[in-house]
């Protein structure tokens, strides 16, 4: 992932490469104009001096030849020739590459000529003006070289401005995604967002106060109505309860109606199981328990396994220990006794009759295990209603409040499969 | 007996009153905090059952009346919230037992039962019935003055159909009495019957009368 800024920075970093990179060619025809321009205009001024000055020093026929010939081998870059009138055609200016005669470098030299036709003693002559120029390539590579320069010290500049800007810009939106990052909704602790002068970052801080706000209140609402329903439902539950006791005990029930009243019974009462447990799971939600109190966990094992002795020897199942003494942990009494309950029931519910269940407990995890043919979907096992046996009978929340428990109080419920053993534990 | 029902349900108020008046309960109404407070004022009751939720004010507060009028009628918590802390409230200002909604009704006719008794004075703490005495404070049980060995379960079991005599007491039921919260999480109800069985067998070792009947083949009832 990259930074917003460094994304824009990019951009305008090829942007400008290619804006500068275009600025090269037309730089150079620019200077290049400017150069043969102002060249030619010197070109001009030689010849016409050259003109002026030949024709002042009224000179004879022969002696005018003889300085021609001196002329043209003293004065560098200028020539003079004899015009005839066949050949004589108007001034031109040309541009010629060729080695400098005197230079002792072999480079090529560019010169910008001009030819005049002037009149020496009303004779013509062509006065040919040769000046050095500046060769295109050193041009280009001098823009070049500079464009480069320019180019560096741009990129510079938006790396440290995107510095400077990054700092100072994103930080209310720094701020912003922190406290985004340590929003729980369980809290229901709604944000408060720090003003930002910043149209857009205002304009964020609110649309996501006012969704955090009617989140907390759906979430507020959704387990008020848990709450309530449950609540709710007990009474109507107790009046179905209570007739059922009622019709009971009339004389004429028959053997048929009893056995309907207590499969009734049974019903009703895994209906007030399982409202009692969403309540429980509401409550737990909703941070009723104190769990900073320090629990004896391994008084607790041994009290809930003494209370479910009946069930375990009706099954004729062994219970196999390796408790360790003096365990504390620091949680609610309660939602503990619980929790080692719906592991110890569960796994006694599970058990063919006749079989073995192990339970081991250190200082650091507690953990139940018992037979089984194939493995769980892990998954599934900590959500609410997600039965996974055909055994129908549970209210198929004793696991998920297992799994809340251990959320408010920060252990880690987990499950394995090993040797054909369902391994359930919970690390502390 | 007198019990006030304090309950804004009718229906639950009713159903409760016909099955305790069966027994020699006379049940009497109050639907709201005052019709409640006019009668406890007035009359004196044996039992009162409170729910804690009434329409015009918490029961809470009329407990702390009572105390305030120094009443010493046995008071039962009914009420639909299974908090601890309305629990330990209810019983530190003076309630005598708790019972969460729904309960089944021989559930409260029991803790109506052994509430009464541990009102009264020590000698009518003493249950008798022909061979059959229970020492309710002690938890002895003798029969023909020979003290018979009870768990703690069976002597609980006893008390419950003394509570309910002669009234038909489901399996599912004592199922629920016996094993609490647990009864539906496990859903062999063989124990109740291992129970039963061993409280039955003690008895009649001892000489008793069998007084415990079965009904509908899984049902219970105890005559007397």
């Amino acid at each position: 992932m990259k930074k917003l800024l460094n994304k824009t920075l990019r951009t305008f970093a090829v942007y400008s490469l290619i804006v500068l990179a275009a600025s090269v060619p037309a730089y150079y025809y620019l200077v290049d104009g400017i150069w043969l321009s102002e060249l030619d205009e010197n070109n001009e001024i030689i010849a016409g001096r050259t003109e002026i000055g030949l024709n002042r020093l009224n000179l004879s026929d022969t002696m005018l030849a003889e300085s021609i010939i001196l002329w043209n081998k003293i004065q560098p870059g200028t020539s003079l020739r004899k015009a005839s009138a066949i050949t004589a055609y108007p001034d031109s200016t040309y541009t010629v590459l060729r080695q400098n005669p005197y230079a002792t470098h072999k480079d090529i030299d560019r010169f910008r000529g001009l030819v005049r036709l002037i009149h020496i003693n009303n004779t013509p002559y062509y006065l040919t003006v040769e000046t050095n120029v500046e060769e295109t390539e050193e041009t280009v590579a001098a823009i070049a070289i500079v464009t480069l320069l320019f180019f560096l010290i741009l990129v510079m500049g938006f790396l440290l401005l995107n510095r400077r800007l990054s700092a100072r810009l994103w930080k209310p939106f720094r701020g912003t995604l922190s406290k985004l990052k340590t929003f729980n909704l369980n809290n229901q602790m709604p944000i408060v967002f720090d003003k930002s002068d910043t149209l857009e970052f205002e304009e964020l801080n609110r649309a996501l106060s006012k969704l955090l706000d009617h989140n907390i209140s759906v979430y507020k609402t959704q387990k008020e109505f848990t709450e309530n329903a449950s609540h709710e439902l007990q009474t109507p539950l107790a009046i179905i309860k209570n007739k059922l006791d009622v019709l009971l005990q009339k004389e004429t029930v028959t053997d048929r109606q009893y056995q309907i009243i207590e499969e009734i019974n049974r019903a009703l009462t895994r209906i007030t199981r399982i409202n009692k447990n969403l309540l429980l799971l509401a409550k737990i939600e909703n941070h009723q328990f104190d769990s900073s109190e320090l629990t004896r966990f391994d008084t607790l094992l041994l009290q809930c396994m003494d209370g479910l002795q009946e069930h375990v020897k009706e099954k004729n199942i062994n219970i196999g220990t390796d408790i360790q003494p003096g365990v504390e942990v620091k949680g609610n009494s309660g939602l503990t006794e619980v929790l080692i309950n719906n592991f110890l029931i569960n796994a006694i519910r599970h058990s063919p009759p006749g079989d073995a269940i192990v339970v081991k407990l250190s200082n650091s995890v507690f953990e139940v295990a018992n037979p089984g043919k194939q493995e769980l979907h892990p998954d599934a096992l900590f959500t609410r209603f997600s039965r996974l046996s055909a055994n129908n009978s549970g209210s198929g929340l004793g696991l998920s409040i297992v799994g809340e428990i251990c959320r408010v109080h920060n252990w880690k419920a987990a499950y394995s499969f090993e040797n054909n053993r369902h391994i359930f534990s919970v690390a502390f | 007996m007198k019990i006030l029902i304090i309950e804004d349900e009718e229906e639950l108020a009713k159903s409760i009153a016909e099955y305790l008046s069966e027994e020699s309960y006379l049940c009497e109404f109050a639907a709201n905090y005052d019709q409640a407070l006019d009668k406890i004022e007035l009359y004196h009751y044996d039992c009162i059952l409170l729910d804690i939720m009434l329409p015009d004010g918490n029961g809470i507060n009329l407990l702390k009346a009572m105390k305030k009028l120094d009443k010493q009628d046995g008071v039962i918590i009914i009420s639909a919230k299974n908090a601890l802390e309305d629990k330990i409230t209810g019983l530190q200002i003076g309630a005598d037992d708790y019972l969460t909604k729904p309960f089944h009704l021989s559930e409260l006719a029991a803790r109506i039962y052994s509430v009464i008794r541990r009102k009264q004075f020590s000698n009518a703490n003493i249950v008798i019935q022909n061979e059959l005495q229970i020492n309710l404070p002690a938890k002895t049980v003798s029969v023909n003055d020979s003290v018979i060995a009870l768990t703690r379960k069976e002597f609980d079991l006893l008390i419950y159909f003394i509570g309910n005599k002669n009234r038909v007491i489901s399996k599912s039921t004592l199922a629920e009495h016996l094993s609490g919260d647990f009864a539906d999480m496990l859903d062999n109800h063989d124990f109740v019957y291992a129970h039963v069985k061993n409280l039955k067998k003690k008895l009649n070792e001892a000489g008793c009368d069998n007084y415990l009947k079965t009904v509908y083949g899984t049902g219970y009832k105890w005559e007397g």
